[in-house]
């Protein structure tokens, strides 16, 4: 009691200041770092020379939605990420149950598989999805012993991104989802059963929509990942249409058009930033509710 | 309303027998309480009746019916768990509905189903909150109304009021009580707190390591423990190691009379410190001790006394009898058990001496 007492008489703009100190740093980095060249780079983007003095216009903009390479990767990039959320999801899914549901060395050696991945640099996992995928590969070799002839590799084709995505993001996926079904206790669930709930009403009814921060989590921070990934389209995707993040790089890097590239990730950062922000509404909605109750 | 027997039931985990060979019948409205200390098989006995576990031998039956087969989601019993038992995403009415909705009634009569078994734990009006909202024992009475809606065969309890607080849950015991003889329904109440059991059930049935010790009322568990264990678990209880030879037990430097003698050498007698009483001086039956410590529990006393020889004895006191720390005085065990290795102990009941006096303050 004596030793809290000098702390809890301090004045409360004592505390703020310390408060404020503490998240300087954090802060400071975000705002020089992130911030500032975002806005610089949006505010390029939306500026031409006009007889030697900037003036305002959407002109890049419309270039980009006219050209159909620009527009076709944008497609793309959506289509990769949502399919590959929705593989994320319904392989993930089934995995998390069954981690927090069974016991003993089985479910102990599925859990270090699945989180297997976590330690894996993505541009290895790429060259190991070649050799496992690719013509004359692991599994081509396997297939053929077994008589089946016809296997058509996915590499260079939008599967094997999909594929080598959905294995980079399984580990966070089902650590994530398993931690939030360890917070729903047995009692909740057998408590639907003894009132007659099969195990898929158990899951719709109970279980997910007392996981849906933790899905909510898996999901936007998932697209985010995936919406701008680089390494594995670049490595195991087609040559077209390609991801942004490739796509970008290579207006950058090979032709040679860092203005477009901006424009290119300026969009790429608004949709990312849309995303954030309907997560961090989300969360902060739930949160008001539950203080409320 | 229903007849629930339980046939030879045992439930092995691995190695270690959980339950072992169970076997009793509640009858039609009964209510049945399974007494014992933690660890004891109680939970596991009841989670198989719900259908949580599997028996590993054995048969459940209601009405006749064997149910062993049946999942948990198609038995006709409902439970109430000892705490996080509502969904806290489901405000009280979808909580309470929410199994009459997996029946597919209608709106309306799910709607007038829920108020009355509100009504019937007088949470009439609390249909919008959440659980969150509510308090522990409102939380409870609310899985006790989700239990009571679907109008099971058996209602099964696994120490609901455990994790609430002394006023509170002696109040909602009370309340379970009225509501258990209004309904007539058969339950089976889970518990390791004697006096939950014995103001509760009409039967009691109290286990230790798997197995069944006794079942019976209230009152005869009380007066007549069967074994050494329940003699000890139940009640307070002087439990004293004695010598036996043809006609006594000698306890130390003390001893007490065996009318048709006993057959073990080695015996325990059991006295409940009500059947000891206080003389107003020495008698050659009676024994002396001095008293050890006092303490004071309202409307009666309790004391601690030394018998040479003896380890502590237990006793209570009227509050009217001025005896103080220290003082001596002069007992006599008036009714008292005598266990031998194993079956049923000897019952001694005697009058006081001739020429005693009983201090009643």
């Amino acid at each position: 009691m004596t030793a809290a007492a000098p702390s809890q008489s301090s004045p409360s703009w004592r505390k703020g200041i310390i408060a404020y100190l503490m998240v300087a740093p954090p802060l400071l980095l975000m705002i020089l770092l992130i911030f500032i060249p975002a806005l610089q780079s949006t505010a390029r983007t939306l500026t031409i020379d006009v007889n030697g003095a900037p003036g305002f216009s959407i002109s890049r903009y419309t270039a980009f939605f006219q050209d159909p390479i620009s527009v076709s990767n944008l497609f793309f990039t959506f289509q990769v990420t949502l399919i590959t959320l929705a593989a994320i999801f319904i392989l993930c899914f089934p995995l998390a149950i069954y981690l927090r549901f069974a016991n003993g060395k089985l479910a102990g050696a599925v859990q270090v598989l699945a989180l297997f991945p976590l330690f894996v640099p993505g541009i290895i996992l790429a060259y190991a999805l070649i050799r496992f995928l690719g013509t004359r590969g692991t599994l081509d070799n396997v297939l053929s012993i077994i008589g089946f002839t016809g296997y058509r590799t996915p590499y260079l084709k939008p599967d094997a991104i999909i594929f080598g995505l959905v294995w980079e993001s399984i580990p966070f996926t089902v650590l994530v989802l398993t931690a939030g079904l360890r917070q729903i206790s047995d009692s909740l669930i057998e408590s639907a059963r003894d009132v007659g709930a099969n195990s898929w009403q158990i899951f719709w009814r109970i279980i997910l929509p007392q996981i849906a921060r933790p899905v909510l989590i898996v999901f936007s921070l998932n697209f985010l990942g995936i919406f701008g990934s680089y390494t594995i389209p670049y490595l195991l995707g087609p040559a077209a249409p390609q991801m942004m993040g490739v796509f970008m790089q290579q207006t950058f890097g090979q032709y040679r058009r860092p203005d477009d590239a901006e424009t290119q990730a300026v969009i790429t950062f608004i949709i990312c930033a849309f995303i954030g922000f309907l997560y961090v509404r989300t969360v902060a909605n739930q949160r008001k509710r539950e203080d409320s109750e | 309303m229903a007849i629930l027997d339980l046939v030879r039931l045992d439930k092995h985990f691995g190695s270690v027998a959980a339950v072992s060979d169970v076997q009793f019948t509640v009858s039609d409205g009964e209510f049945m309480c399974i007494l014992g200390p933690s660890g004891c098989g109680k939970s596991t006995l009841l989670r198989m009746i719900a259908g949580f576990e599997t028996p590993t031998g054995g048969d459940i039956r209601i009405d006749g019916d064997s149910i062993v087969t049946l999942g948990a989601n198609r038995r006709p019993t409902a439970m109430v768990f000892q705490k996080y038992t509502l969904w806290p995403h489901m405000k009280v009415f979808d909580n309470i509905g929410f199994g009459l909705q997996l029946r597919r009634l209608p709106r309306a009569e799910i709607k007038r189903k829920v108020e009355e078994s509100l009504a019937l734990v007088s949470l009439s009006g609390y249909e919008e909150r959440y659980p969150a909202q509510l308090s522990g024992g409102q939380q409870q009475r609310v899985a006790l109304a989700r239990a009571l809606v679907l109008e099971p065969k058996i209602l099964l309890l696994d120490e609901p009021f455990s994790s609430l607080d002394a006023i509170l849950r002696v109040r909602l015991r009370e309340e379970l009580h009225r509501i258990q003889r209004r309904l007539n329904i058969t339950a089976i109440f889970v518990t390791h707190d004697q006096e939950e059991a014995l103001t509760l059930a009409d039967r009691i049935a109290v286990m230790s390591s798997g197995r069944i010790e006794q079942i019976a009322a209230p009152a005869d568990i009380y007066a007549n423990p069967a074994s050494l264990f329940v003699a000890d678990f139940i009640g307070a209880m002087n439990l004293l190691e004695g010598e036996a030879s043809s006609q006594q037990v000698r306890l130390g430097a003390v001893a007490l009379p065996t009318p048709g003698g006993v057959a073990a050498r080695q015996v325990t007698v059991a006295i409940r410190p009500e059947d000891l009483v206080v003389l107003d001086g020495p008698h050659p039956e009676a024994w002396s001790c001095a008293v050890e410590q006092i303490s004071d529990l309202g409307h009666y006393r309790r004391a601690v006394l030394e018998v040479p020889q003896l380890p502590p004895m237990k006793i209570y006191l009227p509050k009217s009898l001025s005896v103080q720390e220290r003082a001596a005085l002069h007992v006599y065990p008036r009714r008292y058990l005598i266990y031998e290795n194993s079956g049923a102990p000897r019952e001694v009941s005697r009058p006081l001496p001739a020429a005693a006096t009983a201090l009643l303050g």
